[in-house]
């Protein structure tokens, strides 16, 4: 499907789901999104991190309405609880399938979103495995010099965020380098189409979805 | 003929004294023009104000630069600060579609670059895994795909390994037969006297077109070493070692070495050399604990995966090949106080402030770190290095970007410290002819191996 629809589509379903409590049509959602995502061949490893990590914050949402509120609502415990899991999961099955070049291409192109901001959280994201190499360069690069550089020291941060501030201000002139400026108009050499097909995907979901939110209890 | 003119140009960094100064230069177009000059004159800065990112990304200029309508495109001396994109195919179709490029043009133009600058292996591979030369060859064949009529090319050779260097420089020399103007500015000035049409020297605040006479006399010094003349001895089997390698695999993205035994001595030299994207800036990594590896590697008789980084790391450092990831605080003092905190008591304070003038870095102590040049960067980080107290060292392209003088103090500093302190040297260069007197052994990284080698290059 086209990754500007899809994402669309993940943004009205969390919406939705946000604004009207159905504790069924999450779970339908949740079992769903696993199915899609163990089709789409994710790693046993990645799917269990995806459940277990906002295990935290689903417990803490589902203790402080069961236990520790006035008036109990073991109902809607549930239902904020499992709310979590459909936001996580259904974005899960996007990262799962799409790139974040394609997604990027994809909002230029389909949803027209300005150029600069596409291709600057482009650039951003691409930074992240070089954000992370980093980190753990300075870390050593700190033990060499006899400084233990903790997750929590300042020092580290304050040398990270160094490198990002750099790494953004040289981002900007490697963008202009490479004949990027701003609101010039640019030729599309891939193109990612929206084709009926992810269309009636789209509409058949949306409208699945809305019968089973709405027209069933 | 057209030209690039420069009237009257004038640049600083607000606050900081005046880097060009009036100058007047008309460089000739469709020709091939080479920039030299003492580490941190302003190089980097004159290109980046023919290619117009300054005064608006940084500092203050008057004056004018005229291209007279040449399409101009710069690749920096950093060459991994300039890719928005994941991948080098990517990279290329972003500054394509920049340039508002059709399809019909877009593969031809695609085709031609990989095909330039070597790089059809590396199109759909992540940049932030490329090699350090590698990445230097994605740059240059962004720009070749860009086809613009002025290169600006800063450095671009730094991490390059020789071979790659020379077909390369062969290549841009068949670029102007195309109509192309390419300026470079580079420090090594091997390969670029029968192609280069003239010579620019930056001195003084100002920039000098060298006369024919000078020039030959700059290219007669500069052969004054032949490769081949050098030897270096083979290691005595009974030295004692401070790494021994056994079965060792290391792979990032795909298998990098296949080491079935080696071992480095103590209290010896030993330059790295190979290709680029071979491994030996990875084989450094394992070596220091940032990537792990398969097999055993021995530091002193214990397995190396099994030490506690802080303790290991404390007679093991190593001397990035990007200065700046070796920086931990903010200003040349700053660096400098937290170095003596664990200096080898051979570096009293009296003897580092001379080695500070030597180096020319006295003037700077309270300048930011990132803002000095590379190459005093460079400087920099090695003294910081020298001073520490341990006793293992591992260069990786110690000399990369730095002029000749600075070369030769470097040296000198390297050599000293390994003298007087019996220290154990690990070198990773491309520049053999500077490093030879210093090396004990070569050791040779090719075929996924490291063998030792009596010559620089084997056929």
């Amino acid at each position: 499907m086209n990754p500007s629809l899809k994402l669309l589509l993940v943004l009205i379903i969390s919406l939705e789901i946000s604004i009207k409590a159905s504790l069924t049509t999450s779970v339908i959602i949740i079992v769903c999104s696993i199915i899609y995502l163990l089709v789409h061949k994710i790693k046993l490893k990645n799917l269990l991190l995806l459940i277990l990590l906002p295990l935290i914050a689903a417990f803490t949402v589902f203790a402080t309405l069961y236990w520790f509120n006035d008036h109990p609502d073991h109902y809607y415990a549930w239902v904020l609880s499992s709310r979590i899991y459909v936001y996580i999961l259904t974005i899960a099955c996007i990262s799962r399938t799409t790139t974040p070049t394609e997604l990027t291409r994809s909002l230029e192109q389909n949803l027209h979103l300005p150029s600069k901001f596409a291709y600057g959280v482009l650039a951003a994201l691409n930074i992240i495995p070089r954000m992370k190499m980093a980190v753990k360069q300075i870390r050593t690069a700190g033990m060499m010099r006899g400084v233990c550089l903790s997750f929590w020291s300042p020092m580290l941060y304050f040398k990270a965020i160094l490198v990002a501030i750099s790494s953004a201000d040289n981002l900007a002139q490697g963008m202009e380098s490479h004949g990027y400026v701003e609101g010039k108009k640019r030729s599309t050499l891939v193109k990612i189409p929206i084709l009926a097909k992810d269309w009636i995907y789209f509409f058949a979901i949306l409208l699945i979805f809305n019968c089973r939110l709405f027209f069933f209890k | 003929m057209t030209t690039i003119q420069l009237d009257n140009l004038s640049f600083s960094y607000k606050g900081k004294p005046d880097i060009i100064k009036d100058l007047t230069l008309n460089i000739p177009s469709n020709s091939f023009s080479l920039l030299i000059g003492q580490t941190g004159c302003g190089k980097s800065t004159l290109l980046k104000l023919i290619a117009g990112l300054y005064p608006k990304y940084a500092g203050i200029s008057s004056g004018k630069i005229n291209l007279n309508g040449l399409k101009q495109a710069m690749m920096f001396q950093n060459p991994s600060e300039q890719f928005t994109m994941a991948t080098p195919r990517d990279e290329i179709i972003f500054a394509l579609e920049n340039l508002d490029v059709d399809q019909k043009h877009y593969e031809k133009r695609l085709n031609f670059a990989i095909e330039f600058a070597h790089i059809e292996k590396l199109l759909d591979k992540k940049i932030v895994n490329l090699s350090g030369g590698e990445k230097q060859r994605v740059a240059l064949a962004t720009l070749v795909a860009m086809d613009i009529d002025l290169f600006l090319l800063d450095e671009p050779f730094a991490s390059v390994d020789p071979e790659a260097r020379h077909y390369l420089i062969n290549k841009l020399s068949e670029l102007k037969k195309m109509g192309k103007t390419i300026i470079i500015s580079d420090h090594v000035l091997d390969d670029y006297e029968q192609l280069c049409d003239q010579v620019y020297a930056f001195d003084h605040q100002t920039v000098n077109r060298l006369t024919d006479e000078k020039k030959r006399e700059l290219f007669a010094k500069n052969q004054a070493i032949d490769l081949s003349d050098l030897h270096f001895k083979l290691p005595n089997k009974d030295g004692a070692t401070v790494f021994e390698l056994q079965d060792t695999r290391i792979s990032l993205d795909r298998l990098l070495l296949k080491q079935d035994n080696l071992k480095l001595y103590q209290g010896t030299s030993t330059l790295i050399t190979g290709k680029n994207g071979i491994g030996k800036t990875s084989l450094f990594k394992a070596l220091t604990k940032i990537i792990p590896y398969d097999g055993h590697i021995f530091y002193q008789g214990q397995e190396l995966m099994k030490l506690k980084a802080k303790k290991y790391l404390f007679h093991v450092a190593q001397i990035f090949q990007n200065a700046d990831d070796q920086f931990l605080t903010v200003t040349v003092q700053d660096e400098l106080n937290l170095s003596k905190k664990h200096r080898h008591p051979y570096y009293s304070d009296e003897k580092i402030d001379q080695l500070l003038k030597e180096l020319k870095l006295n003037d700077h102590l309270d300048q930011v770190v990132y803002s000095l040049s590379g190459g005093q960067k460079k400087k920099l980080q090695i003294l910081l290095m020298l001073i520490s107290q341990q006793e293992i060292l591992l260069f990786d392209e110690p000399l990369a970007g730095l002029d000749h003088q600075s070369v030769k103090q470097v040296l000198s500093l390297m050599k000293e410290s390994k003298e007087k302190l019996h220290r154990t040297f690990l070198i990773i260069s491309h520049q053999i002819s500077d490093l030879a007197d210093l090396c004990d052994y070569h050791l040779n990284f090719s075929n996924l191996k490291l063998h030792y080698s009596e010559v620089p290059y084997e056929s």
